[in-house]
């Protein structure tokens, strides 16, 4: 005889719930809130595509309006928040649809898959943000770089004191600068992502890869 | 006033709820996170209720929706007060049949199952449950050959921490 069939009688014997609950509490729990996993990513994810979209408008907005007419930027500008439009449209209709497909009467794996994909919208929206961060700051800087007087003519203009002497100072001062916001932005993202997703996901992905590792045929 | 659609949810509810039960005891090892998880799974149930064709039996859609709940939609609760422990006032053997042996046996069925993954967790209770390979497979979305060979892997796990 089987070690488990003895248990498993004993499984079969075992009774019925004692704590049964009434058609009224079912009825009443029936229509509480959730708060499962999903809908937790969902408004995080939604926040997440409000916070960058805000981020880029006014990064590129009308307080840097100045600046970037001066250093003839403007075209540049304008396509770049036309391009963010789109980019937003594009990854909510994505994320929109993704969360939809989510169906818990699908099988375990292809349900999984789901969530972690809608998940994945959201990370590639923030990837297509941290890319443009970082473009649009080596193409601000090639511009800078070409026209280092109109910048200190700009800042002369502004009451920011800089001399043509100061030239090298003034280049180096500003790689530092950029270095130094976008590592500190790259930590506090990752931080981010770290406490917000990290507990959230874990076990998710965990369970993926059981599934993953169940129907592989080793 | 509830509708026809409700109504038809709550009896069938009702009949089996003990399913989710069982699913909550597997996956949970007190009483507040087996009530978290009992409601969560209701939601889904009556969330998805229209969404039920009626081409499989309620039963097994149940048992689905619990387990996918259970695995990939609960969190398990970061509340730190320790209620009653599950094993203290569930795991009983129907009166009619008592035996001191098999309640222990069941106890520490239980609890060795507490210690397997979340997956393997769901195989060994489909077994438990005396469903066929088949659906096995549809609910966890393996094919059927892996189901029998992933199901003698988590029950030598299972025979190993019920007998180390």
């Amino acid at each position: 005889m089987d070690l488990l069939d003895g248990y498993k009688k004993a499984w079969d014997n075992q009774s019925e719930e004692t704590n049964k609950v009434s058609k009224v509490d079912i009825y009443k729990m029936a229509h509480s809130k959730s708060s499962s996993i999903v809908k937790k990513i969902f408004i995080i994810g939604i926040l997440e595509l409000i916070f960058w979209a805000t981020i880029n408008i006014f990064f590129t907005g009308s307080s840097y309006g100045d600046i970037y007419e001066e250093l003839h930027l403007n075209t540049i500008v304008t396509l770049s928040i036309y391009l963010h439009y789109l980019a937003i449209i594009l990854f909510l209709v994505l994320f929109y649809k993704n969360y939809k497909s989510i169906s818990i009467s699908d099988n375990t794996k292809s349900l999984i898959a789901k969530i972690l994909n809608t998940r994945k919208t959201v990370q590639y929206y923030v990837y297509f943000n941290l890319g443009y961060l970082i473009l649009a700051n080596i193409v601000v800087m090639c511009f800078v770089f070409s026209d280092l007087d109109g910048l200190i003519q700009y800042y002369n203009n502004h009451g920011i004191n800089t001399s043509i002497a100061n030239k090298t100072q003034l280049l180096v001062s500003l790689i530092v600068a950029m270095v130094f916001i976008l590592s500190f932005m790259f930590l506090i993202l990752w931080l981010f992502y770290k406490i917000v997703y990290g507990s959230l996901i874990k076990r998710l992905n965990k369970n993926y890869q059981e599934l993953v590792k169940l129907d592989d045929n080793s | 006033m509830q509708t026809k659609q409700e109504q038809q949810f709550l009896n069938d509810f009702e009949q089996n709820q003990n399913i989710v039960h069982k699913v909550c005891r597997i996956y949970t090892s007190n009483q507040d996170a087996h009530n978290d998880l009992f409601q969560e799974i209701t939601i889904q149930l009556w969330k998805n209720y229209s969404k039920f064709r009626g081409d499989a039996k309620f039963s097994t859609w149940m048992y689905r929706v619990a387990l996918n709940t259970a695995i990939s939609l609960y969190r398990k609760s970061s509340r730190s007060i320790k209620t009653q422990d599950i094993s203290d006032v569930a795991f009983k053997i129907q009166s009619h049949d008592y035996d001191d042996t098999e309640e222990q046996q069941l106890k520490a069925l239980y609890k060795a199952i507490h210690k397997l993954n979340d997956i393997d967790k769901a195989l060994i209770f489909l077994y438990l449950e005396d469903k066929p390979y088949r659906e096995i497979s549809e609910t966890l979305g393996i094919s059927e050959v892996n189901a029998r060979v992933k199901m003698n892997r988590a029950k030598d796990k299972l025979k190993k921490v019920l007998n180390p």
